[in-house]
């Protein structure tokens, strides 16, 4: 073959980032060792999904926030040297300073524009205790903040699911709701497997899918135990515009990142509640 | 009228392929793609060329046909739109009548075949039942509502002729333009809203305002190359400079090894840049003038290709422009004029020794084919450059040498410049004229 044009070649990257609440509460009840049991054992998954796809390239870090907030795997890691190290509970819920920092990270650089978009996966079992508003601000300014399939875990009935539904930013998505360990387990080997995949592939998708731009199809996970087709988001009217996220494209926007349903008819999730 | 549009006599050729991408083949996918040009020859002017890429999605499960609509249409359209015109049509003419009827009518006519193939070949259950399997009822609703969303596909498009190129883009894809001096251009204006996989898509709601055009008129330096490939390709590199880097190369591989060796690189070429990088399909259309001088380098007797630059040139008469020239003018010469009117790095390779260097033994030194001006004796600017002993002993390549055997051709230099009739067009924001049908 004579010499290939054009210069390096690469996959494209795709950034997953866990933002993991270490608060003191987590201490409580064995939230924080089963929050690190269930990423622990999602990583030979998580693995073994990013290897079906060679075509991406998943890297992993995490950002823990208590008092403050602190990267506590820095590095995007590629998944296959990903190694999950303990966290632990202390200090208070500063939500707002995770976000901000995550903001940073996904500027246009150290980011590059042929990124896939990202995946953010929030966990946490409260109130944010600093200005949650502004780190979410802040993060949906960057265009991949906005672009970023955003997917939000509350553990136990003190978690504040409006703010969380507001990280999501998008009405048709509700946070996952894990009860006990089995169920959070579920949900991050969920994350880890069938949104990882999803995010990974690199199929755009069509306008009408989302009417309003930058709308992502995304259907609605739900603990409900029910039809599975009825997880999926009741068609949005074409010309109708509800309420988006991100309404400033004026046009059809063809978005990707179909997210598949959430585990639901899985024994975890109908076990007792512990939290 | 308005003034008579300059014309010129210089041969373009296409040539293109598309590959089925590496996570496609995985997943089973077609290659959904599709490229097309006419003549069918790939020699123009008059010349079109057609890119699309059908989106990925699994709601686009026709995307394969969409995109092949797209490229029949866009270049049935196109034809159509040189074949009405008169041939003293200015090109302010030529130029309104391209934005305010092109995207529209791309996009209606495609609307027209997707409706007709829908007729033809209504959505079968086992279609609907995958889109279901794979994204839920809903999935299955919203292609209801918009069975074009089945077809959805992004188009890119060039038309050249002797007096402009016009450039439109609808969706994401690459349109690049490579000047002599490999200066690289992105010819129709970016769409930032084109990221994170977004793309405007033919199937949208008033998808003609989101179509980009570029008229071009031919004063001055034209391109060398104009490469169009769909974004699977740009993807497929660790960042735009690396991705641009393929027009200086693709350039300097036509002039050094000729397109017979370039059109049958390009399909190892793609494969290795989907499996290496996006693994989407990809496929380039690579557009260039038949007379670029041929670069000297190193060869074994027996691969030497005949340079087709030189084959195409004797073809043609130089250009009518070049009337104030002295008069014996060789057809290499017109072209040397074209190529180094702007850039002195371009200055260097008189088309002559592209001859010598086909039918010379291979040079016991490399020639980088990269660098022209390094490699080959230069003429210096603004002077009659005839190949001298002494220009060959600046140059001590063999290359040189055998050029300076061979009677010099008069090479002959104006200095022009870019000119275009105006700036880029954003997508289009006029309101639907006849061709649109809501």
């Amino acid at each position: 073959m004579s010499k290939r044009p054009g210069g390096q070649l690469a996959t494209r990257p795709l950034h997953f980032i866990w933002i993991a609440d270490c608060s003191g509460s987590m201490k409580d009840d064995g939230k924080i060792q089963a929050l690190n049991m269930a990423i622990r054992e999602a990583i030979p998954h998580m693995q073994k999904v990013a290897s079906e796809n060679p075509n991406a390239q998943v890297l992993v870090r995490a950002i823990k926030f208590s008092s403050g907030a602190q990267w506590h795997i820095s590095q995007p890691t590629p998944v296959e040297d990903f190694k999950w190290v303990d966290i632990k509970a202390d200090g208070v819920t500063d939500l707002g300073k995770a976000l901000s920092m995550v903001a940073d990270q996904l500027k246009i650089p150290p980011m590059t524009d042929r990124a896939l978009p990202p995946v953010l996966v929030l966990i946490s079992d409260g109130q944010p205790t600093d200005s949650f508003e502004k780190g979410l601000q802040k993060l949906m300014d960057e265009p991949w903040g906005k672009k970023a399939v955003r997917i939000a875990i509350s553990i136990g009935k003190d978690a504040d699911n409006n703010v969380l539904q507001k990280f999501i930013g998008h009405n048709e998505i509700k946070p996952l709701q894990a009860n006990n360990p089995e169920a959070l387990v579920n949900y991050i080997k969920w994350v880890s497997t069938a949104v990882l995949k999803s995010a990974s592939s690199p199929a755009s998708q069509a306008a009408a899918a989302s009417p309003v731009a930058g709308v992502q199809a995304i259907p609605v996970p739900t603990v409900a135990p029910v039809d599975p087709n009825a997880l999926v988001p009741p068609p949005l009217p074409v010309d109708a515009a509800v309420a988006p996220p991100v309404p400033t494209v004026t046009a059809p926007i063809i978005t990707n990142i179909p997210i598949p349903a959430a585990p639901v008819e899985d024994a975890a999730v109908t076990a007792d509640d512990v939290w | 009228m308005g003034n008579a549009p300059e014309r010129h006599t210089i041969q373009w050729h296409a040539i293109g392929q598309s590959v089925r991408g590496a996570s496609h083949v995985r997943s089973g996918l077609p290659n959904q793609d599709a490229i097309d040009w006419q003549p069918k020859s790939g020699d123009g002017p008059p010349l079109i060329v057609a890119v699309s890429d059908g989106h990925g999605s699994p709601k686009s499960f026709r995307s394969d046909v969409g995109s092949q609509f797209a490229v029949e249409q866009t270049v049935a359209i196109i034809q159509e739109l040189v074949a009405g015109q008169p041939a003293t049509i200015s090109l302010s003419m030529v130029k309104r009548a391209a934005e305010e009827r092109l995207p529209q009518e791309i996009v209606r006519r495609w609307q027209e075949a997707v409706n007709a193939h829908l007729r033809a070949h209504p959505f079968e259950t086992e279609e609907l039942d995958a889109l279901e399997t794979k994204q839920g009822g809903a999935a299955r609703d919203t292609v209801f509502n918009n069975p074009h969303l089945a077809y959805g596909a992004t188009i890119l498009s060039i038309l050249v002729t002797d007096t402009y190129i016009l450039y439109l883009q609808l969706g994401d894809g690459d349109i690049l333009a490579v000047m002599p001096d490999g200066a690289i251009t992105r010819p129709v204006p970016g769409d930032e809203r084109l990221f994170a996989n977004q793309t405007t898509s033919l199937c949208s709601h008033d998808a003609w305002r989101d179509m980009r055009l570029r008229f071009q008129t031919l004063y001055g330096v034209l391109p060398a190359l104009i490469l169009i490939s769909s974004d699977g390709y740009a993807n497929s590199f660790v960042n735009d400079d690396e991705f641009l880097k393929v027009g200086v190369d693709i350039l300097d591989i036509l002039k050094t090894d000729g397109v017979a060796t370039v059109a049958a690189n390009l399909p190892d070429w793609l494969n290795d840049a989907t499996k290496s990088g996006s693994g989407d399909d990809i496929t380039l259309a690579i557009i260039y003038r038949s007379d670029i001088p041929a670069t000297p380098k190193k060869r074994t007797a027996d691969s030497a290709t005949p340079p087709i630059e030189k084959k195409e040139l004797e073809k043609f008469p130089e250009s009518p422009d070049a009337a104030p020239q002295p008069p014996k003018v060789d057809p290499d010469a017109v072209l040397e004029e074209e190529l180094g009117a702007t850039s002195p790095i371009e200055e260097g390779p008189p088309a002559e020794i592209v001859e010598e260097t086909a039918s010379t033994p291979p040079p016991a030194e490399e020639v980088k084919p990269v660098e022209v001006a390094e490699e080959t004796p230069d003429a210096p600017p603004q002077e009659t450059p005839v190949v001298t002993p002494s220009v060959a002993e600046t140059t001590p390549s063999p290359t040189s040498e055998a050029a300076a055997a061979t009677p010099p051709a008069p090479r002959r230099r104006r200095r022009r410049r870019i000119k275009y009739t105006e700036g880029p067009l954003e997508p289009s924001k006029k309101l639907p004229d006849r061709f649109y049908e809501d």
